[in-house]
Protein backbone atom coordinates (compact mmCIF):
# COMPACT_ATOMS: atom_id res chain seq x y z
CA UNK A 1 0.00 0.00 0.00
CA UNK A 2 2.46 2.34 0.71
CA UNK A 3 4.42 1.48 -2.30
CA UNK A 4 1.32 2.15 -4.30
CA UNK A 5 1.11 5.60 -2.58
CA UNK A 6 4.78 6.61 -3.47
CA UNK A 7 4.41 5.85 -7.13
CA UNK A 8 1.37 7.86 -7.22
CA UNK A 9 2.64 11.30 -5.08
CA UNK A 10 5.65 10.78 -7.74
CA UNK A 11 3.15 10.92 -10.94
CA UNK A 12 1.74 13.66 -8.97
CA UNK A 13 5.13 15.75 -8.72
CA UNK A 14 5.90 14.69 -12.31
CA UNK A 15 2.36 16.09 -13.65
CA UNK A 16 2.97 19.01 -11.46
CA UNK A 17 6.73 19.78 -13.11
CA UNK A 18 5.47 18.89 -16.44
CA UNK A 19 2.83 22.38 -16.13
CA UNK A 20 5.57 24.52 -16.07
CA UNK A 21 6.85 22.89 -19.57
CA UNK A 22 5.13 24.70 -22.05
CA UNK A 23 6.55 24.39 -25.67
CA UNK A 24 5.94 27.86 -27.37
CA UNK A 25 2.89 29.29 -28.52
CA UNK A 26 1.75 28.96 -32.01
CA UNK A 27 1.11 32.69 -32.26
CA UNK A 28 2.20 35.32 -34.87
CA UNK A 29 1.64 38.88 -34.75
CA UNK A 30 3.88 39.93 -37.60
CA UNK A 31 3.09 40.71 -41.26
CA UNK A 32 2.12 37.80 -43.81
CA UNK A 33 4.05 38.48 -46.95
CA UNK A 34 3.46 35.22 -47.91
CA UNK A 35 0.00 34.29 -47.61
CA UNK A 36 -1.87 32.55 -49.33
CA UNK A 37 -4.56 35.86 -50.01
CA UNK A 38 -1.65 37.94 -51.30
CA UNK A 39 -1.01 35.42 -54.27
CA UNK A 40 -4.92 34.29 -55.39
CA UNK A 41 -8.72 35.98 -54.82
CA UNK A 42 -9.90 34.99 -51.49
CA UNK A 43 -13.13 35.81 -50.89
CA UNK A 44 -14.59 36.23 -47.46
CA UNK A 45 -16.64 33.11 -47.43
CA UNK A 46 -14.03 30.99 -48.20
CA UNK A 47 -11.52 32.54 -45.75
CA UNK A 48 -13.81 32.26 -42.58
CA UNK A 49 -14.25 28.42 -43.91
CA UNK A 50 -9.88 27.74 -43.87
CA UNK A 51 -10.07 30.01 -40.51
CA UNK A 52 -12.33 28.37 -38.47
CA UNK A 53 -12.08 24.26 -39.84
CA UNK A 54 -7.65 24.56 -41.29
CA UNK A 55 -6.06 27.79 -39.88
CA UNK A 56 -5.35 25.71 -35.91
CA UNK A 57 -2.74 23.67 -37.61
CA UNK A 58 -1.87 25.31 -40.94
CA UNK A 59 -1.04 29.11 -40.21
CA UNK A 60 1.16 30.28 -37.59
CA UNK A 61 -2.10 31.24 -35.48
CA UNK A 62 -3.78 28.48 -33.63
CA UNK A 63 -6.75 29.54 -31.53
CA UNK A 64 -6.30 27.74 -28.58
CA UNK A 65 -8.45 25.54 -26.64
CA UNK A 66 -8.78 25.59 -22.53
CA UNK A 67 -6.98 22.29 -22.06
CA UNK A 68 -3.79 23.69 -24.43
CA UNK A 69 -3.12 24.59 -20.68
CA UNK A 70 -3.11 21.28 -19.72
CA UNK A 71 0.42 19.07 -20.02
CA UNK A 72 1.09 16.88 -21.88
CA UNK A 73 -1.91 17.86 -23.55
CA UNK A 74 -0.71 20.61 -24.94
CA UNK A 75 2.18 18.35 -26.34
CA UNK A 76 0.19 16.31 -28.80
CA UNK A 77 -1.56 19.52 -29.67
CA UNK A 78 1.85 21.49 -30.20
CA UNK A 79 2.96 17.98 -32.02
CA UNK A 80 0.04 18.36 -34.66
CA UNK A 81 0.31 21.98 -35.18
CA UNK A 82 4.21 21.83 -36.00
CA UNK A 83 3.48 18.51 -38.32
CA UNK A 84 0.54 19.92 -39.86
CA UNK A 85 2.68 23.37 -40.87
CA UNK A 86 5.52 21.63 -42.17
CA UNK A 87 2.64 19.78 -44.67
CA UNK A 88 1.05 23.29 -45.71
CA UNK A 89 0.92 26.32 -44.06
CA UNK A 90 -1.57 29.43 -45.99
CA UNK A 91 0.32 32.00 -44.46
CA UNK A 92 3.72 30.84 -45.76
CA UNK A 93 1.70 29.40 -49.39
CA UNK A 94 3.71 32.44 -51.22
CA UNK A 95 7.12 30.52 -50.56
CA UNK A 96 6.42 27.77 -51.97
CA UNK A 97 7.52 27.00 -56.01
CA UNK A 98 4.38 27.38 -58.15
CA UNK A 99 4.68 23.52 -58.81
CA UNK A 100 4.81 23.03 -54.82
CA UNK A 101 1.77 25.58 -55.06
CA UNK A 102 -0.07 23.65 -57.83
CA UNK A 103 0.43 20.33 -55.45
CA UNK A 104 -1.37 22.14 -52.68
CA UNK A 105 -4.21 23.09 -53.50
CA UNK A 106 -4.81 19.93 -55.34
CA UNK A 107 -4.03 18.02 -52.16
CA UNK A 108 -6.63 20.53 -50.83
CA UNK A 109 -9.50 19.13 -53.15
CA UNK A 110 -8.44 15.53 -52.45
CA UNK A 111 -8.54 15.55 -48.67
CA UNK A 112 -12.06 16.95 -48.70
CA UNK A 113 -13.15 14.80 -51.50
CA UNK A 114 -11.40 12.04 -49.33
CA UNK A 115 -12.56 13.62 -46.00
CA UNK A 116 -9.12 13.03 -44.80
CA UNK A 117 -9.22 16.62 -43.92
CA UNK A 118 -10.19 18.29 -40.84
CA UNK A 119 -8.97 15.37 -38.97
CA UNK A 120 -11.56 12.82 -37.16
CA UNK A 121 -9.28 13.80 -33.48
CA UNK A 122 -9.68 17.66 -34.45
CA UNK A 123 -13.50 17.67 -35.25
CA UNK A 124 -14.31 15.39 -31.89
CA UNK A 125 -13.74 18.51 -30.42
CA UNK A 126 -13.96 21.41 -32.87
CA UNK A 127 -17.45 20.56 -34.34
CA UNK A 128 -17.77 23.54 -36.13
CA UNK A 129 -15.07 22.80 -37.89
CA UNK A 130 -17.20 19.70 -39.68
CA UNK A 131 -18.03 21.24 -43.04
CA UNK A 132 -20.91 20.46 -44.87
CA UNK A 133 -21.19 19.59 -48.67
CA UNK A 134 -21.90 22.83 -49.53
CA UNK A 135 -19.06 24.43 -47.43
CA UNK A 136 -17.01 21.59 -49.41
CA UNK A 137 -18.12 22.75 -52.49
CA UNK A 138 -17.03 26.14 -52.01
CA UNK A 139 -13.68 25.22 -51.24
CA UNK A 140 -12.82 23.15 -53.86
CA UNK A 141 -14.42 25.25 -56.56
CA UNK A 142 -11.96 28.45 -54.83
CA UNK A 143 -9.24 26.04 -55.50
CA UNK A 144 -10.00 25.00 -59.29
CA UNK A 145 -10.07 28.91 -59.84
CA UNK A 146 -6.95 29.71 -57.68
CA UNK A 147 -4.71 26.76 -59.46
CA UNK A 148 -5.92 28.62 -63.21
CA UNK A 149 -5.12 31.84 -62.36
CA UNK A 150 -1.53 30.51 -60.51
CA UNK A 151 -1.02 29.21 -63.66
CA UNK A 152 -1.66 31.79 -65.72
CA UNK A 153 0.33 33.76 -63.70
CA UNK A 154 3.36 31.86 -64.39
CA UNK A 155 3.07 31.23 -68.09
CA UNK B 1 45.17 24.60 -128.47
CA UNK B 2 43.05 26.72 -127.59
CA UNK B 3 40.62 23.61 -125.66
CA UNK B 4 43.08 22.35 -123.89
CA UNK B 5 44.44 25.81 -122.42
CA UNK B 6 40.71 26.35 -121.67
CA UNK B 7 40.07 22.92 -119.82
CA UNK B 8 43.20 23.73 -118.19
CA UNK B 9 42.13 26.69 -116.54
CA UNK B 10 38.95 25.61 -115.81
CA UNK B 11 40.31 22.57 -114.28
CA UNK B 12 42.29 24.62 -111.83
CA UNK B 13 39.44 27.11 -111.34
CA UNK B 14 37.70 24.39 -110.48
CA UNK B 15 40.46 22.37 -108.22
CA UNK B 16 40.85 25.75 -106.21
CA UNK B 17 36.76 26.33 -105.36
CA UNK B 18 36.60 22.72 -104.36
CA UNK B 19 40.11 23.58 -101.82
CA UNK B 20 38.65 26.60 -100.85
CA UNK B 21 35.33 24.75 -100.65
CA UNK B 22 36.62 22.19 -98.54
CA UNK B 23 39.06 25.01 -96.51
CA UNK B 24 36.18 27.09 -95.93
CA UNK B 25 33.87 24.01 -94.44
CA UNK B 26 36.62 22.91 -92.22
CA UNK B 27 37.23 26.40 -90.39
CA UNK B 28 34.08 26.73 -90.29
CA UNK B 29 33.36 22.97 -88.61
CA UNK B 30 36.36 23.84 -86.21
CA UNK B 31 33.84 25.78 -83.48
CA UNK B 32 30.84 24.02 -84.93
CA UNK B 33 31.81 20.48 -83.78
CA UNK B 34 33.50 21.47 -80.60
CA UNK B 35 30.01 23.26 -79.57
CA UNK B 36 27.92 20.07 -80.38
CA UNK B 37 30.47 18.52 -78.26
CA UNK B 38 29.89 20.59 -75.89
CA UNK B 39 25.59 20.33 -76.29
CA UNK B 40 25.89 16.27 -76.09
CA UNK B 41 28.22 15.65 -73.43
CA UNK B 42 26.38 18.63 -71.07
CA UNK B 43 23.67 16.02 -70.91
CA UNK B 44 25.31 13.04 -70.41
CA UNK B 45 27.45 14.03 -67.61
CA UNK B 46 23.67 15.17 -65.61
CA UNK B 47 22.29 12.23 -67.18
CA UNK B 48 24.02 10.38 -64.23
CA UNK B 49 23.02 12.86 -61.84
CA UNK B 50 19.34 12.13 -62.67
CA UNK B 51 20.27 8.11 -62.97
CA UNK B 52 19.78 7.26 -59.27
CA UNK B 53 16.78 9.30 -58.97
CA UNK B 54 15.65 7.68 -62.24
CA UNK B 55 16.64 4.31 -60.83
CA UNK B 56 14.49 4.77 -57.64
CA UNK B 57 11.61 6.16 -59.57
CA UNK B 58 11.51 2.82 -62.09
CA UNK B 59 11.74 0.61 -58.82
CA UNK B 60 8.70 2.74 -57.31
CA UNK B 61 6.74 2.16 -60.56
CA UNK B 62 7.37 -1.56 -60.53
CA UNK B 63 6.16 -2.09 -57.21
CA UNK B 64 2.98 -0.09 -57.87
CA UNK B 65 2.86 -2.32 -61.21
CA UNK B 66 2.67 -5.37 -58.75
CA UNK B 67 0.56 -3.58 -56.22
CA UNK B 68 3.30 -3.70 -53.57
CA UNK B 69 2.50 -0.90 -51.45
CA UNK B 70 5.81 -1.77 -49.29
CA UNK B 71 8.74 -1.80 -52.00
CA UNK B 72 7.24 0.95 -53.20
CA UNK B 73 7.33 3.19 -49.76
CA UNK B 74 10.69 1.73 -49.88
CA UNK B 75 11.69 3.27 -53.50
CA UNK B 76 9.91 6.17 -52.51
CA UNK B 77 11.87 6.50 -49.33
CA UNK B 78 15.25 6.04 -51.87
CA UNK B 79 14.00 8.87 -53.84
CA UNK B 80 13.67 11.34 -50.63
CA UNK B 81 17.61 10.03 -50.56
CA UNK B 82 18.12 10.96 -53.94
CA UNK B 83 16.76 14.09 -54.42
CA UNK B 84 18.77 15.17 -50.85
CA UNK B 85 21.63 13.84 -52.58
CA UNK B 86 21.21 15.51 -56.19
CA UNK B 87 24.38 17.22 -57.24
CA UNK B 88 23.51 20.99 -58.58
CA UNK B 89 26.60 22.38 -59.01
CA UNK B 90 26.56 21.24 -63.18
CA UNK B 91 23.52 23.09 -63.18
CA UNK B 92 23.08 26.34 -65.27
CA UNK B 93 21.23 29.45 -63.34
CA UNK B 94 17.82 28.10 -65.42
CA UNK B 95 18.30 25.29 -64.76
CA UNK B 96 18.55 25.50 -61.40
CA UNK B 97 15.75 27.08 -61.22
CA UNK B 98 13.41 24.66 -62.67
CA UNK B 99 14.94 21.87 -61.08
CA UNK B 100 14.35 23.33 -57.81
CA UNK B 101 10.61 24.03 -58.10
CA UNK B 102 10.53 20.03 -59.57
CA UNK B 103 12.46 19.21 -56.64
CA UNK B 104 10.60 21.14 -54.02
CA UNK B 105 7.44 19.42 -55.47
CA UNK B 106 8.80 15.87 -55.95
CA UNK B 107 10.69 15.60 -53.00
CA UNK B 108 7.26 15.83 -50.87
CA UNK B 109 5.33 13.48 -53.44
CA UNK B 110 8.56 10.60 -52.90
CA UNK B 111 8.07 11.52 -48.59
CA UNK B 112 4.39 10.67 -49.02
CA UNK B 113 4.39 7.82 -51.05
CA UNK B 114 7.76 6.50 -48.47
CA UNK B 115 4.95 7.39 -45.44
CA UNK B 116 1.90 5.39 -46.97
CA UNK B 117 2.51 1.63 -47.00
CA UNK B 118 -1.09 0.47 -46.45
CA UNK B 119 -2.48 2.87 -48.63
CA UNK B 120 -1.74 2.04 -51.90
CA UNK B 121 -4.45 4.43 -53.33
CA UNK B 122 -2.89 7.55 -51.56
CA UNK B 123 0.43 6.52 -53.04
CA UNK B 124 -0.61 6.55 -56.67
CA UNK B 125 -2.18 9.93 -56.26
CA UNK B 126 1.04 10.89 -55.71
CA UNK B 127 2.89 8.95 -57.93
CA UNK B 128 0.63 10.20 -60.62
CA UNK B 129 2.29 14.14 -59.38
CA UNK B 130 5.30 12.80 -58.98
CA UNK B 131 6.01 11.19 -63.02
CA UNK B 132 5.12 14.55 -64.36
CA UNK B 133 7.80 15.59 -62.29
CA UNK B 134 10.01 12.89 -63.23
CA UNK B 135 9.16 13.65 -66.85
CA UNK B 136 10.27 17.19 -66.70
CA UNK B 137 13.32 16.62 -64.88
CA UNK B 138 14.06 14.11 -67.68
CA UNK B 139 13.20 16.91 -70.24
CA UNK B 140 15.18 19.29 -68.52
CA UNK B 141 18.40 17.08 -67.83
CA UNK B 142 17.88 14.39 -69.66
CA UNK B 143 18.72 10.41 -68.86
CA UNK B 144 21.42 7.86 -70.31
CA UNK B 145 18.49 5.62 -71.11
CA UNK B 146 15.60 5.15 -73.41
CA UNK B 147 12.39 5.89 -71.62
CA UNK B 148 8.86 6.03 -72.71
CA UNK B 149 5.99 8.25 -71.64
CA UNK B 150 3.01 5.94 -71.51
CA UNK B 151 -0.63 6.99 -70.79
CA UNK B 152 -3.61 5.54 -68.72
CA UNK B 153 -6.53 7.03 -69.74
CA UNK B 154 -8.79 5.61 -67.15
CA UNK B 155 -7.30 6.66 -63.75
CA UNK B 156 -8.51 9.59 -61.82
CA UNK B 157 -11.56 9.17 -63.08
CA UNK B 158 -10.90 9.43 -66.89
CA UNK B 159 -8.68 12.47 -66.27
CA UNK B 160 -6.19 10.13 -67.33
CA UNK B 161 -2.06 10.06 -65.87
CA UNK B 162 1.29 9.82 -67.34
CA UNK B 163 4.22 7.15 -66.10
CA UNK B 164 8.03 6.84 -67.45
CA UNK B 165 8.54 3.37 -68.41
CA UNK B 166 12.10 1.48 -69.18
CA UNK B 167 10.53 -1.06 -71.79
CA UNK B 168 8.51 -0.69 -73.97
CA UNK B 169 5.65 -2.99 -72.88
CA UNK B 170 2.31 -1.75 -71.25
CA UNK B 171 2.65 -2.40 -67.39
CA UNK B 172 0.08 -0.27 -66.10
CA UNK B 173 1.39 1.25 -62.48
CA UNK B 174 -2.13 3.22 -61.41
CA UNK B 175 -4.59 0.22 -62.20
CA UNK B 176 -1.62 -2.39 -60.98
CA UNK B 177 -2.44 -6.07 -61.66
CA UNK B 178 -6.49 -5.69 -62.18
CA UNK B 179 -5.44 -3.66 -65.56
CA UNK B 180 -1.88 -4.17 -66.44
CA UNK B 181 -2.08 -3.52 -69.96
CA UNK B 182 -4.04 -0.21 -70.20
CA UNK B 183 -3.00 2.47 -72.19
CA UNK B 184 -0.60 3.84 -74.35
CA UNK B 185 3.28 4.83 -75.30
CA UNK B 186 2.63 8.52 -76.02
CA UNK B 187 6.39 9.69 -76.50
CA UNK B 188 9.85 8.21 -76.81
CA UNK B 189 12.25 10.27 -74.45
CA UNK B 190 15.87 9.57 -75.48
Amino acid sequence: MKGIKKILLGLLVILVIIQFVQPARNKSGQAMPNDISKMVNMPDDVQGILKKACYDCHSNNTQYPWYANVQPLNWFLDNHVQSGKAELNFNEFGAYTPRRQQSKLRAIENSLKDDTMPLSSYTLIHRNAILSDAEKMQIISWVQISKDSLNNRNL
Amino acid sequence: MKTLIYSSAFSLLFLAACSNGSDKTQTTAMPDSTTTKAVVTEPAEKGTSTAALLSSYIKLKNALTADNDKDAAAAGNEMVAGFASFDKKSLTPEQDKAYTDIYDDGKEHAEHIGANVGNIAHQREHFDILSKDMYDLIKLLGANQTLYVDHCPMYNKNKGAIWLSEVKDIKNPYLGKAMPTCGTVQEELK
